[in-house]
């Protein structure tokens, strides 16, 4: 019965509770819908930068990392392909060979790393050929094609067909420029691909360069569930001259990134959680400040402490749990339906892409965030209900029959 | 007839402001089973501080209260709680009824923080309203009840707890003429038929007249006792 009395008691100020009720279906809801709003921003931006940049893992000369010396190029090249093209967990793998050097058209030059790639393997890997925007891949000129990103060709003023002259020194040292023609613009959310880079063929770049053979750099994508550190450090193992490391190494920030959503995840989840349990300690303290002299002639009549105790948490746990199953609901509603449809931020894609993001997000959250927020949710209400309870059972019955 | 309460130069005093204010005062009184007495006196000579004290709901400063031999003025909070629920029936002047239960559910309760079993919470509950003349409002809540038939719901279920007494802090104090009446009239049935024992306070002079004993009260002290 005192179930039965702490039910109808929560319903005693329907307007109170509706309101409480509210507030933690919006609270609930919106943590579901943050969580899965970020978890799916970190996703696309990680999948995209490894996807587009960085790949699983990459192969470089110990010292080449440090300042793009061309003369670091990496050793013994063909045995670490033939080796990544038999491990069964990689998908692909490309060869390039790098440069920093100058980017001029008729108009403007700048600063760009110019990567020479193998058109093919580069497509499999990072999906080059996806980001071409106006032109074609590599494809509809003659000799020295380059494919350079649109905020570059904007700076430079230069269209598909326009001629470039990329310059850099060769392995001796020698000053050296090419004629290219642009084949194709890339558009990219990537600043490194739109802003900075020129990709040219890997033959004409290593004629230029006068490097033969060599490649400075391997990039490799492996299949999804891969451990890419444990195979990173397999590899390096094997292959002790060269240096090895997968994305998380290649792109500490996106390792940062994680960590910063996770924490930024938890930080919300506590706002709202506490703004929750105010909520509910608020409305619970005027549910026991408005019933002091029931609650003292219960107590009169021979109700014990402990029943009290409970009925008041009681009434505080089913506040809770009408308000928290309906706004986990709505918010996994929320997000199976954008886990669908997307979110289309084009609007302010702008600004995104800037910053590196796609422009539509799939949100998307797992059984175990669910799991977590509704953990969250239960401590919180049965925290939040002690006070109030613990409040009401301090009553002495007597003062507590005496009150006006 | 035995004894049940035997308050023995009870005393209560308040320190409100500086002076002290002596409610109950060296005061000594038996109630025997099946009395149906009233407290009475001006107001502030200490009928709710008696009938508090005397209810276990608050301590003598001095002297102590025995129920059946055991005295309850050395008794634990916790212990009192469930003394009180095992032997003492009350009915407040006001809020005595819990507002989200039935007047049948409100009877039933005591006898379920009694751990009475379902069957006989029902039946006896039922039958108590119907002594009480207000079984046909068994299924209304408190708040579409008036104030004697409240009233009568709660004599109902201090009843139900089969308690040793009854204790009533002018119970009657917010009702009309007539509801007094028929308050007063139904518990002293209850007192010849179930051989229950009441004890309760009033101003009202007609209520005093129903009284088959007057406990008259002044600064905390009895004044007189007449027995009729
Ligand atoms: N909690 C308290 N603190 C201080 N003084 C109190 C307290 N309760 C009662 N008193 C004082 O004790 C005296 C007796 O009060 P009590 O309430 O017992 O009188 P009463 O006979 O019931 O009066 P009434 O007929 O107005 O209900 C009064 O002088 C009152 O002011
Ligand atoms: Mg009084």
């Amino acid at each position: 019965m005192i179930a039965i009395i702490a039910w109808r008691n929560v319903w005693r100020n329907k307007g109170r509770s509706l309101v409480v009720i509210g507030a933690m279906i919006i609270g609930i809801w919106a943590m579901a819908f943050g969580g899965g709003f970020m978890q799916s921003f970190l996703t696309s931006y990680i999948e995209s930068s490894i996807r587009h940049e960085t790949s699983n893992g990459q192969v470089h000369h110990p010292k080449f990392t440090e300042d793009y010396d061309i003369q670091f190029s990496i050793e013994d090249y063909p045995s670490i392909l033939t080796f990544l093209q038999q491990t069964e967990s990689v998908e692909s793998v490309t060869t390039r060979s790098l440069v920093n050097g100058m980017i001029s058209s008729s108009r403007q030059a700048t600063g760009v790393k110019i990567i020479g790639v193998n058109p093919k393997e580069e497509a499999l890997v990072t999906e080059l050929n996806t980001l071409i925007s106006d032109g074609a891949y590599f494809e509809g000129i003659s000799s020295n094609p380059v494919l350079i990103g649109n905020k570059l060709a904007e700076k430079l003023k230069v269209n598909v067909k326009s001629k470039v002259v990329l310059t850099f020194q060769d392995i001796d040292g020698n000053i050296t420029a090419g004629r290219f023609r642009v084949a194709g613009i890339l558009k990219a959310s990537s600043l490194a691909i739109s802003e900075s880079s020129a990709y040219v063929l890997k033959s004409d770049m290593n004629r230029l360069l006068n490097i033969g053979d060599n490649v400075h750099e391997i990039a490799f994508t492996t299949i999804s569930g891969t451990d890419d550190e444990a195979l990173a450090n397999t590899l390096q193992a094997k292959f002790p001259n060269d240096k090895v490391e997968s994305w998380k190494e290649i792109s500490p920030a996106l390792v940062f990134m994680e960590q910063w959503m996770a924490a930024t995840l938890k930080i919300l989840i506590i706002i709202i959680m506490s703004a929750l349990a105010f909520g509910i300690i608020n409305t619970m303290l005027m549910a026991v400040l408005e019933r002091i002299r029931e609650l003292g002639m219960l107590m009169a009549l021979g109700m014990k402490r402990v029943k009290v105790f409970l009925m008041i948490m009681l009434e505080t746990i089913y506040l809770a749990t009408v308000g928290g199953p309906v706004g986990l609901l709505i918010g996994y509603a929320t997000i199976a339906y954008l886990g669908k449809t997307g979110i289309d931020l084009t609007d302010y894609s702008k600004g995104l892409e800037a910053i590196g993001y796609d422009s539509i997000l799939y949100p998307m959250l797992q059984p175990m965030d669910y799991m977590q927020i509704v953990i969250g949710v239960i401590t919180t209400a049965f925290l939040a209900s002690i006070y109030p309870a613990w409040k009401a059972i301090k009553l002495k019955p007597i003062d507590a029959l005496h009150t006006i | 007839m035995s004894t049940i309460i035997k308050a023995i130069n009870v005393s209560k005093v308040y320190h409100k402001t500086t002076i002290p204010v002596h409610a109950v005062n060296q005061l000594s009184l038996s109630i025997e089973e099946g009395e149906f007495t009233a407290i009475v006196g001006p107001s502030g000579c200490g009928k709710t501080t008696l009938l508090n004290i005397l209810g276990g709901l608050d301590q003598p400063t001095e002297g102590r209260v025995e129920v059946d031999g055991t005295d309850i003025s050395i008794m634990k909070d916790s212990e009192l709680i469930d003394f009180r629920l095992r032997n003492i029936g009350f009915v407040f002047q006001a809020y005595n009824l819990i507002p989200v239960l039935t007047a049948l559910e409100n009877v039933e309760f005591i006898m379920l923080l009694q751990k009475r079993g379902k069957k006989e919470r029902h039946d006896r509950a039922m039958e108590l309203l119907e002594r009480m003349d207000i079984a046909d409002k068994a299924n209304s809540k408190p708040s579409q009840l008036s104030g004697g038939q409240q009233q009568r719901v709660a004599v109902a279920r201090a009843l139900a707890s089969k308690p040793r007494f009854i204790l009533a802090d002018e119970p009657t104090a917010n009702l009309d003429s007539s509801s007094t009446n028929n308050l007063l009239d139904l518990m002293a049935k209850m007192n010849e038929e179930q051989k229950a024992t009441f004890i309760f306070s009033t101003h009202d002079q007609r209520v005093m007249d129903k009284a088959r004993r007057i406990v008259t009260l002044e600064d905390g002290t009895i004044v007189s006792d007449v027995k009729r």
